[in-house]
């Protein structure tokens, strides 16, 4: 199973989103540093998820779990079995269930965190209208301040969500980008702050994808 | 070491490779020595395009001499990145993705077309059938708000990006001409090492001595003595690589201007377009230079002139 995540992303899914879909990955070579990460992203398109897993190192690929929908990637038993064995998911429900901790997705998150794996979020929590922000969900901080010791990856993307779009499994290739931030701990254990400081992270990682093209514009002049 | 520098000079097309690599050898060298000699100034920049003229030399050079299908895959794949660099700058709507799709699927169609010799079918293909099909594709859609936007940017691209460049591939599938051992693959190293050194010397002798420019509102760096110093001393060397293609001295020399003129052109109206959309490169991809299409804008537009001419003349 190892092998075949690597072959799938490291190796088939890297070359053709670099090459055909026109990704431009950031390099993640300071992952392979921490023991164990939430990268949390932003959410545009399933090719978000793709890319993220696709710019990994290929050492830790099968370590690192994309938490998918359930209602929507395991509508059946196949595509169960696909998204957790070829994508390796980990599919939890949109809403929580307090009573029943193996069906609490946010149980189901820890419980994978505590078996010494990395997750990617999205705390959107949709792929919403292309290229256009949503709030961020509460989820993420919940596990932040739960485990207070593990660092979460802010990313960032820009352009997939035109490449394909939600509604539209046709991938169009768009020159897009994505790019990391530091790895870092959770500053406060309080839910809302602990969301500003995502979302500052989310801001300065477009920030710094529009100084580059504003830079640009300036010399120009 | 013998027999390697006896087929170098029998071989016209290794031997202008030779040149190709003598020069960015002098390049590397020339820049690493001023480097250490006035180390207070930066020539990183010149470096890094050094460095980036190299690693393309080196792949078009493979690609054009390893073998003919691989020269026509390249091609089109090179094609596709300046397309999708292109419209990707280009704010298309959501609505325009299937004609997109379509007007991608023409890449293939148009290089196999250049590939299977079917001139006819090679010339008309993109200005005429993809410009009636794609508006219909775009009207099925029945999004007509900015429709006319899309039509024009959509049709425009292909035939900057695709029309254009698919040329090269063209002339590789010219027939043999008596007498003339290069053949197509020696028109196309002329027509791509003249319109590149083209670049390279406007920019020179636009450094060393421009001063009044051509047209400061699009393109500040244009500048006449650069044109017309780099107009020269293409003619010039298009005149000592006249024995890569079956032509005669005077219309060697036309040519050669024609490739300077038409490069200039394809690098000014590509700045335009830059200029409008408020961006200073297409891309990232080519460190130093920018995107793909920031190199090869003069050559979507030199490679359909310097086709037709000699298309006219020799065959």
């Amino acid at each position: 199973m190892k092998t075949l995540l690597k072959i799938i992303y490291s190796i088939i899914l890297r070359n053709f989103l670099k090459l055909i879909v026109g990704v431009k990955m950031d390099k993640t070579d300071f992952l392979k540093d921490e023991d164990q990460f939430i990268i949390v992203a932003n959410h545009n398109s399933h090719l978000d998820t793709m890319s993220i897993m696709a710019s990994l190192p290929s050492s830790i690929v099968h370590k690192v779990k994309p938490v998918a929908a359930k209602d929507h990637f395991g509508k059946t038993r196949l595509s169960t079995f696909l998204s957790e064995k070829l994508i390796n998911s980990l599919l939890i429900e949109r809403k929580r269930d307090k009573e029943n901790p193996s069906n609490d997705p946010i149980c189901q998150m820890i419980a994978e965190l505590d078996k010494g794996n990395s997750l990617i979020i999205f705390p959107e929590g949709t792929r919403g209208k292309p290229e256009v922000e949503e709030p961020l969900k509460a989820g993420i901080a919940i596990i932040l301040q739960q485990r207070p010791n593990i660092k979460f990856v802010p990313a960032y993307m820009q352009g997939m969500g035109l490449a394909m779009p939600k509604g539209d499994s046709l991938i169009i290739p768009h020159s897009s980008r994505l790019e990391y931030g530091k790895a870092q701990l959770a500053k406060s254990t309080q839910i809302d702050a602990i969301l500003n400081q995502i979302q500052e992270n989310f801001d300065q990682l477009k920030q710094k994808m529009e100084i580059g093209e504003s830079q640009e514009k300036l010399l120009l002049g | 070491m013998k027999d390697l520098i006896q087929n170098i000079y029998s071989n016209d097309l290794h031997f202008v490779t030779s040149i190709i690599f003598a020069i960015l050898i002098f390049a590397s060298t020339l820049f690493f020595i001023m480097g250490k000699i006035k180390p207070h100034v930066d020539f990183g920049e010149l470096k890094s395009r050094t460095k980036s003229w190299w690693v393309m030399a080196s792949i078009f050079i493979a690609a054009t001499l390893l073998n003919t299908t691989i020269t026509y895959v390249s091609l089109g794949f090179l094609s596709f990145l300046a397309f999708r660099e292109l419209y990707s700058l280009l704010d298309f709507r959501n609505s325009d993705r299937r004609a997109i799709f379509w007007a991608l699927v023409a890449i293939p169609i148009q290089y196999y077309l250049a590939y299977i010799q079917w001139y006819g079918a090679f010339i008309i293909f993109i200005p005429v059938v993809m410009f009636l099909i794609l508006p219909v594709r775009l009207v099925l859609k029945g999004e007509t708000e900015g429709i006319i936007k899309s039509m024009s940017n959509l049709q425009w691209s292909l035939m900057l990006t695709v029309f254009g460049l698919s040329h090269m591939a063209y002339l590789i599938s010219l027939p043999d001409v008596d007498g003339f051992q290069s053949g197509g693959r020696g028109l196309l190293l002329f027509l791509v090492f003249l319109t590149e050194i083209n670049d390279v010397l406007q920019f020179t002798w636009g450094k060393l001595l421009g001063r009044k420019k051509i047209i400061p509102k699009v393109s500040p760096n244009k500048t006449w003595m650069g044109f017309i110093g780099g107009l020269c001393s293409t003619v010039l060397i298009g005149y000592g690589l006249a024995f890569l293609t079956p032509l005669s001295t005077p219309q060697v020399l036309l040519v050669s201007f024609m490739i300077a003129l038409s490069g200039f052109l394809g690098d000014v109206v590509m700045s335009a377009v830059k200029r409008d959309i408020g961006v200073k490169d297409t891309g990232s991809a080519i460190p130093g230079h920018g995107g793909i299409l920031d190199r090869i804008d003069s050559l979507s537009y030199s490679a359909p002139v310097f086709f037709h001419i000699v298309y006219y003349m020799a065959y």
